[in-house]
């Protein structure tokens, strides 16, 4: 840019620009526009690039032909159930505007709303986009509109302008992150004031288990949440987040406690430690439950916690969630269970796995100690040389723990819970299955942290000595699959080259998380949570202070060499660091004094520095000896490297 | 960076900022952007409203940095005439090291655009003016005006040294020519010669006296206007019915003199203005403010 020719202008009427504007502010909207519609702007673009004169005729049938685009574009949602859509109604603004705009467009006359309509299309664009490429796309568009409405101010010239609102844009920086950090919000969420949500639809999690075929696990890479702690990440083995429990088995799968059983009780702690303060960004599941690390302590805003600390909220989750939430991460809980939640815990058709049974029997017998029993239990499975694996043989499934543990000796999380738990049961001991998610500390970067659907577990909760106790069942494998490794079907090939791009995936996550948490769901809880902060850690207020100072020296970095006046002229800018050099020697040029004098001058000290004599003459002979090429201009530049080099040795 | 406020502190002094109808505009897409971002949340729409709100505010710097420092003066005009579009000029300098863009220098109704000034440069800008009638031209209020960089307010600047010249009578009236041969005319008859002389034998024949030759004497006659140069004066009462016809007629001639490089006089009722005593344009000018 530095050598743009100052007089680069380009023609600039501004109906032209108005269309550039329109036609960026308009993509994003192409995606959502409907094809009658999308043929009816093709209509108009051609009726423009054809020059067609608007006659009253032309534009009758024009708007005519916007009618019937409209209508098909909207046919079957053109009700009034339909327009109690959000998102409908906005699409039929977006219309009638596109209609409005095209006409006037076809008139070749600038009126206000012509003017004004890039600005509103920007403006409904983002009823439809929130991501972060929307974002980027957002700023492209403010750069691009401020640069077009310059470039006519500043009659077409192209670089000039282009510096102006690159000047101005990085003026604007200090005031738009101080506006968008402190400016006060009050909303909390995205209301809808009567409007239907639009339904998005995804599977996850759905609080029951099988373990017959459709217990094949499918390991998908799919984010479930991204979670960041307040501090540091827990240790590997505290990532558990609680999703449902289950304790009544049905054989080929598992359900959990009728509701009659669970409700109206509140969850009693007895202890609770290591608090952990987190944030969640939970993707819609279209389910109640809030997957809160295990044990929940405090619930987020509308969601209720139950006596086995299940976090659900009351409508199922279809919408982004960000939730704070507190959890401690050492605690006991259980002694005040109720009778009935025990009574299901500890229900065992004993008929059913008489193998196990047995075995079971035995170590009661043996270890009256409950601690010890459960203990004995866990060696024991160790002892059955079990094999976690992805692929496993079907279970008999009218025997399951007796197959599991003695027959196929294979399985994943849900059988290795799902046995587990009906053992302990045989054994006296009540347990039940909690099924969730469980972090892997590869997917996190400083403390954030990325739940994938490949991360769903299930465990178990064993009632020991009036306390629920959580288990790792698949800790007692002795044996991993290979296929362990191919959760995910990349792992196989992880090699370093791919270790390398999953940590960069990560980074990159974490930075889309931070841009998400930061920019896109700002909101009034996250504004106070900052000001929060500020007030009760010096040392945070001080590192936001100083990024703020960091940021105002970077624009003014930004603007000062914005400002710097640019070359128009090559051939002087080329010379400026030997002018510099010689500066610094004490030569000045003066006022009025041609560059030979000049360069006479300093050779008449120097009359050995032939660079310079050589440099006046490729001078002369590009200013006024019609060598104005690029190869003369290399080789002056290559003269007045090597002088410069010469005069910073003198 | 304390000159760069240092500058717009005193620009601020010097410029006058009003507010165009598109500032509404901004005010009325600031309140609807508000509106989407509030009851949404939308942060994107946020910070589309805070880039509005950072530019229209940052508006006010940049247009006061763009116009702030120019300096302005009347430099010179042409000749101007009643109802005849003539010219003046104003010496226009840019003494800062940025470009200024998108300048308009009004007077009065009259407006000339500068689309641009390159750092150090000083530039004659043409005003083409109309003037309705003679005598003194004051414009008082002569403005440089900009509305860069996004039209929401019109910077103003005013020109200490506005346009001060002088509207000549419109050149009207008989061409010098036919005033010439008029007072030729006027000079007499054919004997009223001033004199005789010797004949030289060089002379025209319409200059021989006959008289003189029948005599046995040739002479010639020797009039007035052919012993020197002869100068046309031009009396004021003689040259019209009123006195703006006369003024008209007057400067017509005057012109055609200054063209033909023939000096003159006009005989005023109270003076007498002399071509080759005063200068032309005193004598238009004296003309013009009669």
């Amino acid at each position: 840019m530095r050598f743009l020719p100052i007089s680069r202008f380009i023609e600039t009427s501004p109906l032209r620009l108005l269309d550039g504007a329109c036609l960026l502010v308009m993509l994003p909207l192409l995606l959502v526009i409907k094809v009658p519609m999308l043929l009816y702007m093709l209509l108009v673009f051609s009726l423009l690039f054809f020059r067609k004169r608007a006659t009253g005729l032309t534009l009758f049938l024009t708007a005519l032909a916007g009618v019937l685009a409209l209508f098909l574009s909207l046919y079957g949602a053109f009700n009034f159930s339909g327009l109690s859509r959000l998102k409908l109604f906005v699409e039929l603004l977006i219309y009638l505007l596109v209609i409005a705009v095209s006409l006037q467009r076809l008139t070749r006359e600038i009126n206000f709303y012509l003017i004004i309509s890039p600005i509103l299309l920007m403006a409904l664009s983002l009823f439809f986009f929130h991501s972060i490429s929307m974002l980027l796309y957002v700023l492209v568009e403010i750069f691009v509109l401020l640069w077009l409405i310059l470039l006519h101010r500043m009659d077409g010239h192209v670089s000039q302008s282009l510096r102006m609102a690159a000047l101005y844009f990085v003026s604007s920086l200090p005031w738009v992150v101080l506006l968008f950090l402190f400016f006060p919000r009050i909303s909390f969420e995205h209301a809808a004031y009567g409007f239907r949500g639009d339904e998005v639809r995804r599977m996850g999690h759905d609080g029951t288990m099988y373990l017959d075929s459709k217990a094949l696990l499918v390991p998908s890479e799919r984010i479930v949440m991204e979670v960041s702690f307040a501090q540091r990440l827990p240790a590997a083995d505290q990532l558990y987040f609680r999703g449902s429990l289950l304790y009544v088995d049905r054989g080929d799968h598992w359900e959990p406690l009728p509701r009659r059983l669970t409700q109206n009780s509140k969850p009693v702690f007895e202890s609770a430690e290591q608090l952990s303060i987190y944030n969640i960004t939970l993707y819609p599941t279209q389910k109640r439950w809030l997957y809160l690390l295990d044990l929940p302590y405090e619930a987020p805003k509308g969601a209720t916690i139950d006596a086995d600390f299940m976090t659900t909220v009351p409508e199922k989750i279809d919408t982004v969630q960000h939730y704070e939430a507190t959890s401690s991460l050492r605690y006991r809980y259980g002694r005040a269970t109720s009778p009935a939640v025990v009574e299901a815990a500890s229900r065992i058709d004993v008929r059913r796995n008489p193998r196990s049974y047995a075995l079971a029997q035995q170590i009661a017998q043996r270890y009256p100690d409950m601690q010890q029993r459960a203990d004995a239990m866990a060696e024991r499975f160790r002892a059955q040389a079990l094999r976690y694996t992805l692929q496993p043989k079907p279970l008999d499934l009218h025997h399951s723990v007796d197959s599991f543990l003695f027959d196929k000796r294979e399985g994943y999380c849900v059988h290795f819970a799902a046995s587990f738990v009906l053992f302990a049961r045989m054994a006296g001991v009540p347990a039940r299955v909690i099924t969730g998610y469980k972090g892997d500390l590869a997917n996190s970067v400083k403390n954030y942290l990325i739940i994938k659907e490949k991360d769903a577990h299930a465990w178990a909760e064993l009632l020991i000595d009036g306390a629920w106790q959580r288990v790792e069942t698949t800790a007692f494998a002795s044996k991993v699959s290979a296929d362990r490794g191919t959760q995910s079907s990349q792992d196989d090939a992880d090699t370093q080259g791919s270790l390398l791009l999953k940590k960069i995936n990560l980074y990159l996550m974490y930075i889309k998380y931070e841009i998400e948490t930061w920019i896109l769901h700002y909101s009034h809880f996250r504004q106070m949570q900052l000001l929060e902060e500020a007030r009760k850690n010096p040392g945070f207020l001080l590192k936001f202070l100083l990024a703020i100072v960091l940021l105002l020296l970077l624009v003014i970095v930004a603007i000062r060499v914005l400002r710097r006046p640019s070359c128009s002229d090559r051939v002087l800018c080329t010379m400026r660091p030997l002018l510099a050099a010689l500066r610094k020697q004490g030569y000045e040029r003066e006022d009025g004094e041609t560059m030979h004098a000049f360069l006479c001058r300093y050779l008449d000290d120097f009359p050995q520095c032939r660079e310079i004599a050589e440099i006046d003459r490729l001078y002369e002979r590009i200013r006024y000896g019609g060598e104005d090429t690029t190869g003369a201009h290399l080789r002056l530049q290559e003269e007045i490297r090597l002088a410069t080099i010469r005069s910073g040795r003198a | 960076m304390r000159s760069f406020f240092r500058t717009l502190v005193q620009t601020r002094r010097r410029v006058r900022q009003r507010a165009t109808r598109y500032s509404l505009l901004v005010v009325i897409l600031l309140f609807g952007l508000f509106l989407e971002a509030y009851m949404h949340n939308f942060n994107l729409v946020y910070l589309i409203l805070f880039f509005l709100f950072a530019t229209a505010f940052g508006a006010g710097v940049f247009g006061l940095l763009n116009i702030g420092e120019l300096q302005a003066s009347f430099d010179h005009a042409q000749r101007l005439y009643p109802g005849r579009e003539g010219a003046c000029y104003f010496r226009l300098s840019n003494p800062a090291q940025r470009f200024s863009w998108a300048i308009r220098l009004h007077c009065d109704e009259e407006v000339a655009a500068i689309p641009m000034i390159s750092p150090f440069e000083t530039q004659l800008v043409r005003v083409a003016i109309t003037p309705s009638k003679r005598g003194r031209l004051q414009y008082e209020s002569c403005t440089l005006q900009s509305l860069f960089p996004l039209s929401t307010v019109r910077f103003v600047l005013p020109i200490e040294q506005c346009l001060d010249t002088v509207v000549y009578p419109l050149p009207a009236g008989e061409p010098l020519q036919v005033f010439l041969q008029r007072q030729r005319v006027s000079f007499g008859e054919e004997s009223d010669f001033d004199g005789l002389a010797a004949y030289s034998g060089a002379e025209s024949l319409s200059r021989i006296h006959w008289p003189s030759v029948a005599k046995g004497e040739p002479a010639v006659k020797v009039f007035e206007q052919t012993g020197r140069r002869q100068k046309p004066v031009f009396d004021f009462y003689g040259a019209g019915r009123s006195d703006e016809a006369r003024l008209s007629q007057l400067c017509l001639w005057v012109l055609e003199c200054e063209q033909c490089g023939q000096p003159f006089a006009i005989v005023m009722p109270h003076k007498m203005l002399q071509s080759d005593r005063e200068g032309i344009d005193a004598i238009l000018t004296y003309l013009a403010l009669y």
